[in-house]
């Protein structure tokens, strides 16, 4: 298939679902949280998302954030996708960082940070803890306010000025939790003595920048199209 | 690099002048739209430094209160694509005007005019090491003095102590007083038993 700008190359549903993973790595963290096991053989992408009822686009979807750096949905592939499919995608995406990406990290962390002077140490594993708090509250705050909030104006078709409100409140959030662990990774890549667990800092700040991408990829799923997906329902309302 | 979004309802004219733009070595077109909801959605992923915007594309009533519906962007500066005429109360939205019979000379004018106030932030990497009194910034930073305590303290201006803190940031990458602090302690720059 040819490569217009809202497809990544050579990538279509009929394409193999391995052959997509080899070329696009990242995809790989969206797999579980879709519910797709690995062991898929010579399956298509087509094939598997029937297996699995998973909506194909929203999947397509998915994946053009993943690999398009500049990538918009059209009204028409918003459309294409439920609400509700989005939402599921985005709650199971902050449980796979809670239950596994951060617990990964933390085990990490310690292990590198055990040759270091406590005194220091401790700083570090603070900042983290503190870091893990910020994720968790923001979480929790989306999918105890935001999401049912969405929910309910998808079922009323009722818009109100919160809703402004709110959808400018994603922003600054995941602005923050993306400079904070960036942060962290500055802190490990540049100021941590040299002697310090060497080997095992080279593959914790590789963790670093996967879950770094991960999360911007996430943001970018709720900015872009949680957000135009509720501006074309309001449009939609004002006809 | 400057970050140009252009907002024009003419096919012809927003891909021409996207053509034109890419020419410009210190200017990438981050995005281009022809219509509103995509310009809303867009400029507040993506933060353009300049729009580009054909004021046909809002509401006659809205024309005049254009610079309004990007309030959440305070360092956003319009510049106005005009095609048609433009009322001078409207004109004076704009940081600056390109006009239709505007040659790329003209245009590269404008819009060097509108991003100078920015250029000052260069995109140089900065290697120098933080100097003694960025230090001193941060120790007090860490100690979780205020801005106006820090500037009390020092003997210098809120405002110096703000680019001495931008400086910081620049030069070590990281935004945070609390990550900030750990630089300072694994620095030796203080003590432990100092920070609150």
């Amino acid at each position: 298939m040819s490569s217009t700008p809202n497809t990544p190359p050579h990538l279509s549903p009929k394409m193999k679902m391995a052959d997509a993973i080899n070329q696009y790595h990242s995809l790989l963290t969206v797999l579980p949280r879709l519910g797709f096991p690995l062991g898929f053989g010579e399956k298509s992408v087509e094939q598997l998302c029937e297996e699995h009822r998973v909506s194909l686009p929203l999947f397509t979807l998915i994946v053009r954030v993943y690999c398009l750096e500049d990538y918009f949905p059209t009204a028409s592939e918003l459309q294409q996708c439920r609400m509700a499919d989005i939402l599921q995608y985005l709650v199971s995406s902050h449980k796979d960082y809670l239950e596994n990406k951060l617990p990964h990290i933390e085990h990490h962390l310690n292990k590198l940070l055990e040759p270091m002077d406590r005194k220091y140490s401790t700083l570090i594993t603070n900042f983290y803890a503190e870091f893990r708090k910020e994720m968790e509250k923001h979480f929790q705050y989306e999918e105890e306010v935001i999401f049912p909030y969405l929910r309910q104006i998808l079922s009323e078709q009722e818009a109100t000025e919160s809703a402004t409100y709110q959808k400018n409140a994603f922003h600054q959030q995941h602005d923050d939790i993306e400079d904070t662990l960036n942060d962290l990774t500055n802190l490990l890549l540049k100021y941590i003595p040299a002697e310090i667990s060497p080997v095992e800092r080279v593959d914790m700040l590789l963790d670093m920048y996967a879950l770094s991408n991960d999360i911007a990829k996430h943001a970018m799923m709720e900015n872009r199209i949680l957000v135009p997906y509720i501006q074309l329902l309001e449009s939609k309302r004002h006809d | 690099m400057t970050k140009i979004a252009i907002a024009e309802p003419s096919t012809m004219l927003r891909i021409g002048l996207e053509q034109l733009l890419r020419e410009l070595p210190d200017a990438e077109v981050v995005f281009s739209t022809d219509n509103l909801g995509a310009l809303y959605a867009r400029i507040n992923a993506l933060h353009p430094d300049i729009l580009i915007v054909n004021p046909l594309l809002f509401d006659y009533a809205k024309r005049s209160t254009l610079r309004a519906e990007f309030d959440q962007l305070p360092n956003l500066r319009l510049v106005g694509l005009v095609t048609a005429y433009l009322e001078s109360q409207h004109q004076r939205q704009f940081a600056g005007i390109i006009e239709l019979n505007d040659d790329f000379q003209r245009i590269k004018s404008t819009l060097n005019q509108v991003s100078n106030n920015f250029q000052s932030d260069s995109d140089e990497p900065d290697t120098d090491p933080l100097s003694d009194r960025e230090k001193d910034v941060l120790v007090c930073l860490s100690k979780g003095l205020k801005n106006n305590e820090i500037a009390d303290e020092l003997n210098i201006s809120v405002h110096t102590v703000i680019t001495h803190r931008k400086n910081i940031v620049r030069k070590t990458g990281i935004k945070s007083v609390a990550a900030l602090t750990v630089y300072a302690i694994l620095n030796n720059l203080i003590e432990e038993k100092d920070i609150i």
